[in-house]
């Protein structure tokens, strides 16, 4: 199933990939309810690089987590393309990450058993219409580290195996949630460098997930959550080239 | 309670499944063990009890006639203790409701006086009365199977002379626990039964008053049986013995100890392979457990907890699987060993048969799976002692994989990427593949074993009665008659076919190795008796030379073209060299076979007969066995299809039970083995599932990758299960086959078959039932932890 084919375009959300309104989440009931998300209001259209900033609890993993399909909404609605994302049952989800959505980790889940290769490999061959495992790890420039196993991998090396293998189907939407969490700056650069070249040429809506500020320069928009809600959104009129980045 | 035990059964509660799992195949063993060490305890107290209370003899032996005064020669022999002599002889029996004739064998009891050796047990009725003439004791077994009671009448043919028998008791005797016709492999108590008459009207109906047929003697503490049985010899030899024999080949004894001696055999390998596989599983879960709480180990520690404390609390976490597993095994076997201890009573008839638990196998069964459990959290329990604090706090390093061995050899080409997975999976841990598919294996090779007796057994119905024994009935005379007996026998109503055959009893010498035994005489080409070889082709008794049964050539290590010593045990006594011409192929007891005019010629006798083997028309057939049961000269008549349906009724009933246990347990093996293997499958790589199911991969593509090293695993164990099935079989007939009775290893398209059906369908359902687990995987928890 394409959700996107399936659906009828919602006319107001045309322009946009997701439209979010007075979207909640709150996990648990009762006294030990802990409401994470509220009263959300957000549109992102296709080839946006946005970074969603905020501290601990602050929402965005949680937000990032509808988003990709990984959770449903308590409340408010959630569509992605006209398609009512927030209310699809758990094939529909599954079929929605398999064929929309691209995520990379802070601790990039790679697959021990397979090389990075075919850790690629392993996406290709269940995506409809992917890139060969070599053009995605030819993105990402790990074409020489193509054979390795996760284990003979440095850490921004394994990092770039997982945006090669989550931009590998040519996904709609790239989710990244800490993705230089775990990296030195060095490899961190590199790692966002990919993330960026992924986003300019193959126009991929990409969300970032991160605790550190300074990346927000390399956004078109910055989304600052505080306490289950957005705070502030800024648009930079200038994105700064990953290179440039420095903390 | 300490809060270190409040922890240890929070935890099981969280493995219980697990834990059932190992207690289970734990359970198997220990139910094998106590069952046959129980079922052992039992026969050999019955046995051991009845023996000792009735007298049983230590050495035994048959002859043709001594006088009375002869006993005095044996009692006089160094080593023997105690002599009983009496009249023993098969006679043909006319059974109320039974059209057919029964055979019976009918053995004297003293006049006026308790025998000293081998005394009957009294189950109903009352005992002979003194010099009795017309009254007899039966065999238990025969009266069950014909509903005789005291008071009842049988006519029996006495040296053709008819007389009824009036039936005063129900009795069992030690010398016939196992009772079956001489020679005879399988009881059949509809044909053949035992009998016991006052010595006096029995002789004298044998023309054997002031004689004796039968010895029976008891050795003296520290006698030699040897020097016993050669003395013994000795002493009959003018008399026409046929050669004395201890308890060890007495036909009855033999059958209770083979019965005892296989029971030994499982009861000890068996329960080693089960328990062999819980170790396995324990360590398997017990590691995995180790692994998970690495860092609650490490607080642990760095709060002064001891090595030896927590390695207790591990241990007892095995204990408590120990004791699960112990009484689940000591109920099984409790309950199975009583339902066989029912079967048995088909086979062996004792004055009382009571299951006894064997409560020193208990104990031993305790220990035993104790020993396993622990053996098998050993290594779990090391690496916590060799764990520094700070380490373990850390997370493990990531496993290092390399491409398996089938890609590195090339063959990895067509390999999706999951089954890529599988593979290497086995290769880093190799001990783990190994040990679960020797598990599978023998789970598959379990249930070959049973259906291969059961095919084996069948080969035998086919190879003996539609291939070699072609006849509808033999009948037998009650002493060697002319040639022209034949022609009395074709005259009989219905009679198709009449082919004479002659048997004398001999015995063949090859150096120092004899046997006794009855060499048969038939017509060279005999329709129906056929001597097949191992090929199934008919051999042609040649007019000169001796055929063998392919046993009786191992015995006394001869081969075709080899020259052995005939010693006739009758008559004139003559001895030959004869050459051994082929070998031929049967599965009960030795034989050797002559051409009739051979035989006859070599004993120097005349053309004589023992009796016919007879085919007759069906039309006939009430007709014609009402005139055999009025011939005097019949002393004992053997219909195929009687002996057949027999067969057929006792070994059915105890193969069932059998492939029943063998299938539970082999049911249980692999369910264990593989919902264990998968659970911690699934506990190991939870994060590396949970990753595919966020990347788009459905539930059921993430079960295979799960069970996808279990696949292989299987597929691997399934053949090499078969072939060990088959050497299992082999050996355990290996120990089984007796010159009594062999059964062929028979090994069916159609028996592997249903092994890999059951094992398979318990593969595949454990693999779904682990399966379930992956609904409750956590997607965004494992995104965010680091293992």
């Amino acid at each position: 199933m394409n959700p996107s084919a399936t659906t009828p375009k919602d006319p107001v959300a045309a322009e946009a990939v997701f439209s979010v309104r007075n979207l909640g989440k709150t996990y648990g009931t009762g006294h030990a309810a802990v409401r994470a998300l509220s009263g959300v209001d957000l549109d992102l259209r296709a080839g946006e690089l946005v970074v969603l900033l905020g501290a601990s609890g602050s929402g965005k993993s949680t937000l990032l987590n509808l988003l990709g399909g990984l959770d449903t909404p308590s409340e408010g609605e959630l569509r992605y393309r006209g398609w009512d994302l927030g209310r699809a049952n758990e094939t529909g989800l599954t079929r929605y990450r398999r064929d929309v959505v691209g995520f990379v980790f802070q601790f990039y889940n790679l697959i021990p058993s397979l090389t990075a290769r075919e850790n690629v490999g392993l996406i290709t061959e269940i995506a409809r219409n992917p890139m060969t495992p070599a053009d995605a790890l030819d993105l990402v420039g790990l074409t020489p580290r193509a054979d390795h196993f996760p284990a003979q991998l440095s850490g921004g090396e394994q990092q770039r195996v997982a945006i090669a293998r989550a931009i590998a189907k040519r996904p709609e939407v790239l989710l990244c949630d800490e993705p230089t969490g775990a990296l030195d700056i060095k490899t961190g650069i590199t790692v966002l460098e990919a993330v960026q070249r992924i986003n300019r040429e193959l126009g991929t809506l990409t969300v970032i997930i991160t605790h550190n500020a300074v990346i927000a320069d390399m956004a078109d928009r910055v989304l600052t959550l505080y306490d289950g809600r957005i705070q502030n959104s800024r648009t930079n009129v200038n994105r700064r080239p990953v290179g440039e980045l420095d903390w | 309670m300490s809060l270190l035990d409040l922890k240890l059964l929070r935890d099981l509660r969280a493995l219980k499944s697990q834990a059932i799992a190992v207690a289970l195949v734990m359970a198997c063993g220990l139910t094998m063990m106590i069952m046959t060490r129980s079922l052992i305890l039992s026969l050999e107290t019955a046995r051991n009890g009845y023996y000792e209370r009735h007298r049983f003899a230590d050495v035994f032996s048959s002859l043709k006639r001594a006088p009375a005064s002869v006993l005095s020669q044996i009692a006089a022999l160094p080593g023997v203790a105690a002599v009983e002599t009496s009249v023993s002889m098969q006679v043909t029996l006319d059974i109320p409701g039974m059209i057919e004739p029964a055979t019976g064998l009918i053995n004297s009891l003293p006049d006026r006086r308790e025998p000293a050796l081998n005394r009957p047990f009294l189950r109903a009725g009352r005992m002979l009365a003194p010099a009795a003439r017309n009254e007899a004791l039966v065999s238990e077994a025969f009266s069950d199977a014909h509903l005789l009671r005291p008071g009842d009448s049988v006519a029996a043919i006495l040296n053709g002379r008819k007389i009824t028998l009036r039936i005063v008791g129900i009795v069992l005797s030690p010398q016939f626990v196992f009772e079956a016709a001489p020679g005879s492999a399988l009881p059949d108590n509809r044909s053949f039964g035992v009998f016991w008459m006052r010595e006096e009207a029995l002789s004298e109906a044998f023309n054997l008053e002031g004689a004796f047929n039968t010895v029976a003697l008891t050795l003296a503490p520290g006698a030699s049986e040897r020097g016993v049985i050669a003395g013994l010899d000795r002493v009959l030899e003018p008399y026409g013995s046929l050669g004395a024999y201890g308890r060890h080949d007495h036909p009855s004894d033999t059958r209770v100890s083979d019965e005892i001696r296989v029971l030994q055999g499982l009861s000890f390998a068996f329960p080693l392979v089960f328990l062999g596989v819980a170790a396995f599983m324990t360590h398997s879960v017990m590691s995995r457990q180790i692994a998970l709480q690495r860092e609650q180990i490490a607080i642990l520690k760095a709060f002064g907890f001891t090595n030896r404390q927590i390695g207790l609390h591990f241990v007892k976490f095995t204990l408590v699987i120990v004791v699960v597993g112990t009484t689940f095994g000591a109920l099984g076997g409790w309950l199975l060993g009583q339902k066989l201890v029912i079967m048995y009573h088909l086979f062996f008839r004792f004055p009382s048969l009571d299951f006894q638990l064997a409560s020193g196998a208990l104990v031993a069964a305790a220990f035993a799976s104790a020993f396993a459990a622990l053996i098998g959290v050993l290594g779990a329990v090391r690496r916590i002692a060799a764990l520094s604090p700070a380490e373990a706090m850390r997370p493990e390093p990531p496993a290092s994989f390399r491409p398996a061995f089938f890609e590195r050899i090339g063959l990895a080409k067509k390999f999706s990427v999951s089954f890529r997975m599988s593979l290497r999976n086995i290769e880093r841990k190799p001990f783990q593949a190994l040990f679960t598919c020797i598990a599978l294996s023998l789970a598959t090779g379990i249930l070959v074993i049973p259906n291969s007796f059961r095919d084996g057994i069948s080969h035998i119905l086919d190879f003996q009665w539609d291939i070699s024994q072609r006849q509808t009935v033999i009948v037998s005379l009650v002493e060697p008659g002319p040639a022209r007996a034949l022609a009395d026998f074709r005259a009989l109503p219905g009679v198709v076919l009449a082919e004479p055959f002659r048997a004398i009893p001999a015995e063949l010498r090859a150096g120092n190795r004899t046997r006794r035994l009855g060499v048969t005489g038939l017509p060279a080409n005999s329709e129906l008796a056929r001597v097949i070889d191992a090929q199934g082709r008919r051999i042609t008794l040649p007019p000169q030379g001796i055929v063998l049964s392919k046993a009786l050539a191992d015995v006394l290590l001869l081969a075709p073209g080899d020259s052995v010593t005939l010693r006739v045990l009758q008559g004139e006594r003559p001895v030959r060299e004869v050459r051994v011409s082929a070998l031929a192929e049967d599965f009960a007891g030795v034989a050797a076979y002559m051409d009739m005019g051979a035989l006859n010629r070599l004993l120097g006798e005349g053309d004589r007969i023992n009796g016919a083997r007879l085919t007759v028309a069906g039309g006939l057939w009430d007709t014609f066995l009402t005139a055999v049961k009025n011939t005097p000269q019949s002393a004992g008549v053997a219909i195929k299809e009687a002996a057949r349906n027999s067969f057929r009724k006792t070994t059915a009933e105890s193969i069932g039970l059998i492939q029943t246990i063998y299938l539970t347990f082999a049911t249980a093996v692999a369910f264990g083995i593989v919902y264990n293997s998968a659970r911690i499958s699934l506990s190991e790589r939870a994060r590396e599932l949970a990753t595919l199911r966020v990347l788009g991969f459905t539930r059921g593509e993430v079960g295979s990758v799960l069970i996808g090293e279990l696949v292989v695993l299987t597929l691997v164990a399934l053949p090499l299960g078969l072939v060990i099935g088959s050497l299992m079989a082999k050996a355990i007939l290996t120990t089984v086959n007796t010159e009594t009775v062999r059964l062929p290893l028979i090994l069916t398209p159609a028996n592997y078959a249903f092994a890999v059906l059951v094992v398979s369908t318990a593969t595949t359902a454990s693999a779904i039932f682990a399966c379930r687990k992956l609904n409750q995987l956590d997607l965004v928890g494992a995104l965010k932890a680091r293992d």
